[in-house]
C-alpha cells in the first residue's frame, strides 16, 4: 500500500531523451527507472535527462539506483543531466557526489539548452 | 508579571510497523512536530531525510526485515534543539561503523551502491550516533539545532 | 451487547502516536493521518474531512478529557485497511464525557445568542466521518473511534 508512488515515462525533445520521474524515488523505483533508461538507450539516445517532478521523497536507496544509471551512462558514452530537484535534494546530490557525474539544472528548459550548448 | 515556569520538554512518541514505506509516515509526523517548534523549512527537510534513513536502517538492519516488528520513534523539543531517537528490536546489532565509501568506488563496482544512509545523516544533522539501549535493541539518536551560529 | 470491533488483527498495520495535551499538537496528528490517507489513495476532499475530524477529536481530548494538563497524553491510533482507515483518539480521562455530549445537535441560531459558541466538534466529526463511536479507552479515558471509507 505504501510502496509504490512513482510514475516514470520517457519522451524526446530536441535530441534529449527525457525521463520524467514523478513521485517518490526509493528502493521500489528500481525496475521502472532501469526500464525507462534501457528503452531510451535502445532508441539510441546520447543525451539523457532525469526530470524530477513532485519528488517530496528521495532516499539513499533511490540514490543507489541513480548511481547505477551513472555507471551505465559512462559505459555507453552518454551524457546525463538532472532537473527539477528541490534545493534540498540538489544538496543531497552534491553531498553523495552525483553532481560530479550529472549536471544539475533547475528545470527542463535550462537542461535542454545546456545539452545543446555542450553539443555545439 | 509572572515568569513562565520551566515546564518539561514537549515530546511525541510514534510507533510504526517495521516495513519499508512507513518511514514516509514517520517523516511527516516528525516534520509537523519540528515545524510546531519553529524549525525553519530547510532544516525540516534535512530532518525528514535524516529520519527516513534512520528508519530504513532500523527496518532493514536492526529489525533485519523481520515482519511483525515495529520501529519506535521519540522526538523531544528543547529550547534550542530537537532530539530524535529511533529504536528497533535489535534482531541484529547494528553499530553502523562501516567505512564511508566515495561514489567513485561505487561507480567502478568496487563497493556496494547502497550504504550511504549514515553518511547522509551525519552531514544533514548536527549530532548523530548509536547510544546505549538497556532494553536490547539498537537506539539511534540524532540532534538538530534550530539555528547554527 | 456486541463486542466492539477489533482494530488490531494480525495483518493490520497500526500507527501509534502519543502527543502532549497542549493545543497546537493536534497538527502533528492531522499531518500524520493525512500522510497515511494520501498514500492509501484517499482523494484530497476526503483527506480534508479527515484532517478536520482528527483536529476536533484531538482538541476535545486535550481540552476536555485531559483538561489541558500538558503532562497527560493523547493517543492517536491509525489502522490502515484495504478499504478504510480507522482512527482512534483516546485521552486519559481526567473528565469523563457524558453520553448526552456525544451526540449534540447544535444550531447556529442558538449559538449566536449563547456566550459559549463552541460545541461543534463532535457534531462535525459525525458529519464528516462514515462511522463514529464513543467508548472507553483501555486506559480508562474517553475514546472516539472514527472510520472513513476508501472509495475508488
Amino acid at each position: 500500500m505504501l510502496d509504490d508512488e512513482l510514475s516514470v515515462s520517457t519522451r524526446e525533445r530536441d535530441g534529449v531523451a527525457i525521463i520524467d520521474l514523478v513521485g517518490d524515488v526509493t528502493t521500489f523505483a528500481e525496475e521502472k527507472i532501469n526500464t525507462a533508461y534501457a528503452q531510451a538507450t535502445g532508441q539510441g539516445a546520447r543525451h539523457i535527462l532525469l526530470n524530477f517532478r513532485q519528488n517530496d521523497y528521495i532516499n539513499s536507496a533511490g540514490i543507489a539506483i541513480l548511481i547505477g544509471i551513472v555507471t551505465e551512462v559512462n559505459r555507453n558514452n552518454q551524457k546525463l543531466a538532472v532537473s527539477g530537484l528541490s534545493q534540498h535534494f540538489q544538496k543531497i546530490f552534491r553531498m553523495v557526489g552525483l553532481a560530479q557525474y550529472a549536471d544539475i539544472y533547475q528545470d527542463e528548459e535550462e537542461a535542454v539548452r545546456g545539452f545543446a550548448a555542450t553539443a555545439a | 508579571m509572572t515568569l513562565q515556569m520551566a515546564t518539561s520538554n514537549p515530546f511525541i512518541e510514534l510507533s510504526v510497523p517495521s516495513e519499508l514505506g512507513y518511514e514516509k509516515i514517520a517523516r511527516d509526523a516528525v516534520a509537523a512536530f519540528a515545524r510546531r517548534l519553529g524549525c525553519d523549512r530547510e532544516r525540516v527537510e534535512d530532518l525528514k531525510t535524516a529520519l527516513s534513513e534512520a528508519c530504513i536502517n532500523a527496518i532493514e538492519h536492526g529489525n533485519a526485515s523481520v515482519s511483525g516488528l515495529r520501529v519506535d520513534i521519540q522526538c523531544t523539543g528543547m529550547v534550542d534543539r530537537l532530539m530524535v531517537e529511533v529504536r528497533d528490536y535489535g534482531v541484529r546489532r547494528y553499530p553502523g561503523d562501516m567505512p564511508v565509501v566515495g561514489i567513485d568506488l561505487k561507480l567502478q563496482g568496487l563497493a556496494p551502491r547502497r550504504g550511504m544512509g549514515l553518511m547522509m545523516i551525519s552531514q544533514l544533522v548536527d549530532e548523530a550516533g548509536f547510544t546505549e539501549n538497556t532494553e536490547g535493541g539498537n537506539r539511534f539518536r540524532l540532534v538538530l539545532y534550530f539555528r547554527r551560529s | 451487547m456486541t463486542d466492539p470491533p477489533s482494530d488490531n488483527g494480525p495483518a493490520e498495520r497500526v500507527i501509534e502516536l502519543r502527543l502532549p495535551s497542549k493545543l497546537g499538537y493536534e497538527k502533528v496528528a492531522m499531518d500524520t493521518a493525512s500522510s497515511l490517507a494520501r498514500r492509501m489513495g484517499f482523494v484530497p476532499e476526503r483527506i480534508e474531512a479527515l484532517r478536520t475530524a482528527i483536529a476536533e477529536a484531538v482538541t476535545n481530548a486535550i481540552e476536555h478529557g485531559n483538561a489541558h494538563d500538558s503532562e497527560m497524553r493523547v493517543l492517536v491510533m491509525l489502522t490502515a485497511r484495504e478499504d478504510e482507515l480507522v482512527v482512534r483518539v483516546a485521552d486519559e480521562g481526567r473528565k469523563q464525557l457524558g453520553q448526552e455530549q456525544t451526540a449534540p445537535t447544535p444550531r447556529i441560531e442558538e449559538a449566536l445568542t449563547r456566550q459559549d459558541k463552541g460545541g461543534w466538534g463532535i457534531w462535525l466529526i459525525r458529519e464528516l466521518m462514515d462511522e463514529v463511536e464513543f467508548t472507553t479507552a483501555p486506559s480508562g479515558g474517553n475514546q472516539v473511534r472514527m472510520v472513513i471509507h476508501l472509495e475508488r
